[in-house]
């Protein structure tokens, strides 16, 4: 298996991928960037959703979870945001895409929708961060080490 | 800004014109609008009633413009309006009305409601007696540029994300861009992903946008709080920039209140008209979609309904563009029950969403809402307004309900078709 | 003062007191709204706003499913106790032979006891608005002394009306006297209360159909 160096070849990736795979790989995502969140409820569902092996029942509560977690931590209009609990918001987000049944899902599969969740957690970070610093890896490359040290599993 | 009961009543001596004197005039207290208003039907609490949130202004037009107020003033017999009276209507003014409009259509004497409602608003704020949460809002408005504190280097890396993404370029303070777009701050924290939708949409339909530095904010505190300087000032900016850039035309993103803001208000507030055109988002994707820049492939399967922001539909004028675009994806769409210009309020409008005080009595009167979806039962709702849609997804939350909220803008862009 | 002496006096003079009062009154209501004037709409318009407006004064009269359901009685007594005032008022004989005196020339009518029924079926309408209006939440917190006296003054005409045109309990001319004052003492308080809705409901309409149908939404 070649090493993922793009988009494209991620999201191809990621299509072959099958419902519960997608759901495994999406939750190695959110906990590379599980630091950004302090909901607990987050770090619950994240255990579900990573355990290919749970029941349809045991998705749906943590559906849940993550769900109640995207209600309190998004920014109320006009109310004055926060940037780095933002981030926590797009965690959770992250966290309802991949337990969120494939049917109902957007375009690119449950995965592509978490990791781009777990993109806009770092870009968060990154906003309330003052300095000039670069990460020396991006969360993009990053999430293709993730992906291509799963698929070689 | 200094507040002061007397630029209170000042305040709403200026908002009194031959409509709002005919208006009064006509209301015979029917009870027709409590009928028509969510905050009345999900609570039966009969203050909540709209003619009754339009009583400062009531006051002030009977004892100055009505010969019999004028003379019961001198002999202290017409009601006055005093601090009391505006403490007490703070919460009916503010908490309890988004500023729908439905008590509008329904009126049998034709009154506009919601425009009296939104004109008592400006004496409460004058006065000092509008939501703290509203006023922290416009403060930050006024001096960051955006009431929710968003600032460009954080837009900026919004854009970049984007960019990333999808290997398209944003363009910023392009000069001569048919289209300049503005953005919410809520879809800048809350949902970014509406900046790709448009990037994907408006590259492949081929036409040039851009978005300004200088004036990216939609939302329009200033009209929420009711002081309409405020609000001038801040259409100003975006009027400064549009021709600055010498755009065609400004859109307006999936935002309620910011296309009533600059859309109908903006040229009365700056007392200008404009030099160009304003369109909602879904009105220019409509103008893509009868010029054949839009192919669609794919369809959602799923049965979709659409909930109609308020703002944009029934006081808006934006009610079958929609429809057309929703149909270009879907074959499986229901309308709700009562639909289109009477479609019901989802409760957080208006400012109410911004009011943490209000937040009891915005999922209570959810409760609306509901009913019309449990009549229909679809999968998922699509919307334009990202405050609807926040609102709508904690309603859904509390009620434990599973309907997914689905952006027109973004779901129109998963579905453009690869060429 | 004897019964003719007063049938007389509020034929003559009463009648002219009370409708100087009234067209006064009414011209003058009218000149307090249209003298505040309002500022012309700058924005782009989506519609015509005449259009829009001369169409409201009428559509506002029929409303839609969902709202009737849900107003169901005021609509309905609404609709009875109006069009039994027109047709009270403007349909019955004698009436219409009154005002032919004034204007000059009058209109067809409709039988007498068609009218007489009318009468009967208005006033129980509105005896049911009052108590709709004393029971219902809304209505309760809503409602002014003021209203209690239009009420009054809405349905004293219609009773003394049927108690004069049937000659129930005094003589002839004192229950036409007392008629035509009940008509005289509505005439004086119409330009002072909400019975201006009668005139000013076509500048409300007109105004709530143009402000919507600026925006292109037809209301």
């Amino acid at each position: 298996m070649s090493q993922i160096s793009n988009d494209t070849e991620f999201k191809q990736a990621l299509q072959s991928l099958d419902a519960t795979q997608n759901r495994v790989v999406a939750a190695l995502f959110i906990e590379h960037v599980m630091a950004l969140c302090n909901d607990d409820r987050i770090q619950r569902a994240v255990n579900v959703a990573v355990n290919s092996s749970v029941s349809d029942d045991e998705i749906s509560d943590a559906l849940k979870l993550a769900k109640a977690a995207i209600m309190d931590s998004s920014t109320r209009c006009g109310a004055e945001g926060n940037w780095t609990e933002q981030a926590g918001y797009f965690v959770a987000r992250a966290t309802v895409a991949a337990l969120t049944p494939p049917a109902q899902s957007r375009s690119g599969g449950t995965a592509w929708q978490a990791a781009m969740s777990c993109r806009m957690a770092q870009t968060s970070i990154l906003i309330d961060n003052e300095s000039d610093e670069v990460a020396a890896t991006s969360e993009n490359e990053w999430q293709y080490g993730i992906l291509s040290g799963y698929l070689k599993s | 800004m200094s507040a002061s009961l007397d630029k209170g009543i000042n305040a709403l001596k200026e908002q009194v014109d031959s409509s709002v004197a005919a208006f009064f005039s006509s209301c015979v207290h029917c009870g027709m609008c409590a009928d028509a208003c969510l905050f009345y039907t999900e609570t039966g609490d009969p203050e909540r009633t709209p003619i009754n949130k339009t009583e400062p202004l009531r006051r002030i037009w009977k004892s100055e413009y009505t010969l019999l107020g004028r003379i019961g003033k001198m002999f202290g017999l017409t009601a006055k309006v005093d601090d009391k009276l505006l403490t007490d209507w703070e919460t009916l003014v503010y908490d309890s009305c988004t500023l729908c409009g439905r008590c509008s259509m329904v009126c049998p004497v034709g009154n506009d409601i919601a425009l009296m409602i939104r004109k008592t608003r400006e004496g409460m704020a004058a006065a000092g007696h509008a939501p703290i949460d509203l006023i922290g809002a416009t403060k930050r408005a006024v001096t960051i540029g955006s009431p929710m504190g968003v600032k460009l280097p954080a837009l900026m890396a919004q854009i970049k994300h984007v960019e990333n993404d999808t290997g398209l370029k944003i363009p910023l303070d392009v000069v001569g861009a048919e289209y300049m777009l503005l953005l919410s701050s809520m879809e800048i924290m809350n949902f970014p992903e509406f900046i790709e939708a448009i990037a994907k949409i408006f590259d492949k339909a081929g036409v040039s946008w851009t978005i300004a530095s200088e004036a990216f904010e939609a939302t329009n505190s200033g009209i929420q709080i009711g002081v309409s300087d405020i609000a001038a000032e801040l259409v100003q900016r975006i009027v400064d920039a549009a021709e600055k850039l010498q755009v065609k035309t400004v859109i307006s993103p999936e935002c309620g209140h910011a296309y009533m803001a600059i859309r109908w208000d903006g040229p009365n507030l700056v007392g200008k008209a404009f030099s160009f055109k304003v369109r909602h988002i879904l009105e220019v994707l409509d103008e893509f979609r009868k010029d054949g820049r839009l192919k669609i492939s794919g369809k959602e399967e799923q049965r979709l309904t659409y909930h109609d922001p308020c703002q944009i539909s029934r006081r808006g004028g934006v009610i079958e563009q929609p429809r057309h675009l929703i149909k270009m994806f879907s074959d499986n769409f229901v309308e709700m029950p009562d639909t289109g210009k009477m479609n019901w309020c989802c409760g957080a409008g208006g400012g109410v969403s911004s009011n943490e005080r209000a937040d009891e009595i915005r999922l209570k009167v959810f409760q609306r809402k509901k009913d019309q979806l449990d009549a229909i039962k679809p999968d998922a709702i699509i919307s334009a307004c990202s405050n609807c849609r926040i609102h709508l997804e904690d309603g859904l939350e509390e009620n434990h309900m599973d309907i997914p909220l689905m952006s027109l803008t973004e779901t129109l862009a998963d579905h453009l078709a690869e060429d | 003062m004897s019964e003719i002496e007063f049938l007389n006096w509020v034929r003559g003079p009463g009648f002219q007191i009370a409708t100087i009062i009234f067209v006064a009154g009414v011209i003058i209501r009218f000149a307090e709204i249209l003298l505040l004037g309002r500022k012309t709409n700058l924005a782009e318009a989506k519609g015509s706003e005449m259009r829009s407006g001369l169409r409201t004064i009428v559509t506002r009269s029929f409303p839609d499913k969902s709202t009737f359901q849900r107003s169901m009685f005021t609509i309905t007594a609404g609709y009875i106790f109006h069009i039994g005032l027109f047709v009270t008022i403007f349909l019955f004989a004698p009436h219409i032979l009154m005002f032919k005196e004034i204007f000059g020339f009058g209109w067809p009518s409709l039988p007498t006891p068609v009218v007489d029924a009318m009468a009967v079926v208005t006033i129980i309408a509105l005896l049911a608005v009052l108590t709709h209006r004393m029971r219902d939440n809304v209505l309760r917190f809503l409602t002014t002394k003021e209203d209690y006296l239009v009420w009054l003054v809405t349905i004293a005409p219609l009773i003394t009306g049927y108690i004069a045109f049937h000659r129930i309990g005094m003589t002839a001319p004192t229950l036409l006297a007392i008629h035509i004052l009940s008509v005289e003492l509505l005439l004086v308080l119409f330009p002072f209360t909400k019975l201006m809705h009668t005139f000013t409901v076509i500048l409300s309409r007109w105004y709530g159909g143009a402000i919507s149908g600026y925006r292109g939404v037809e209301s």
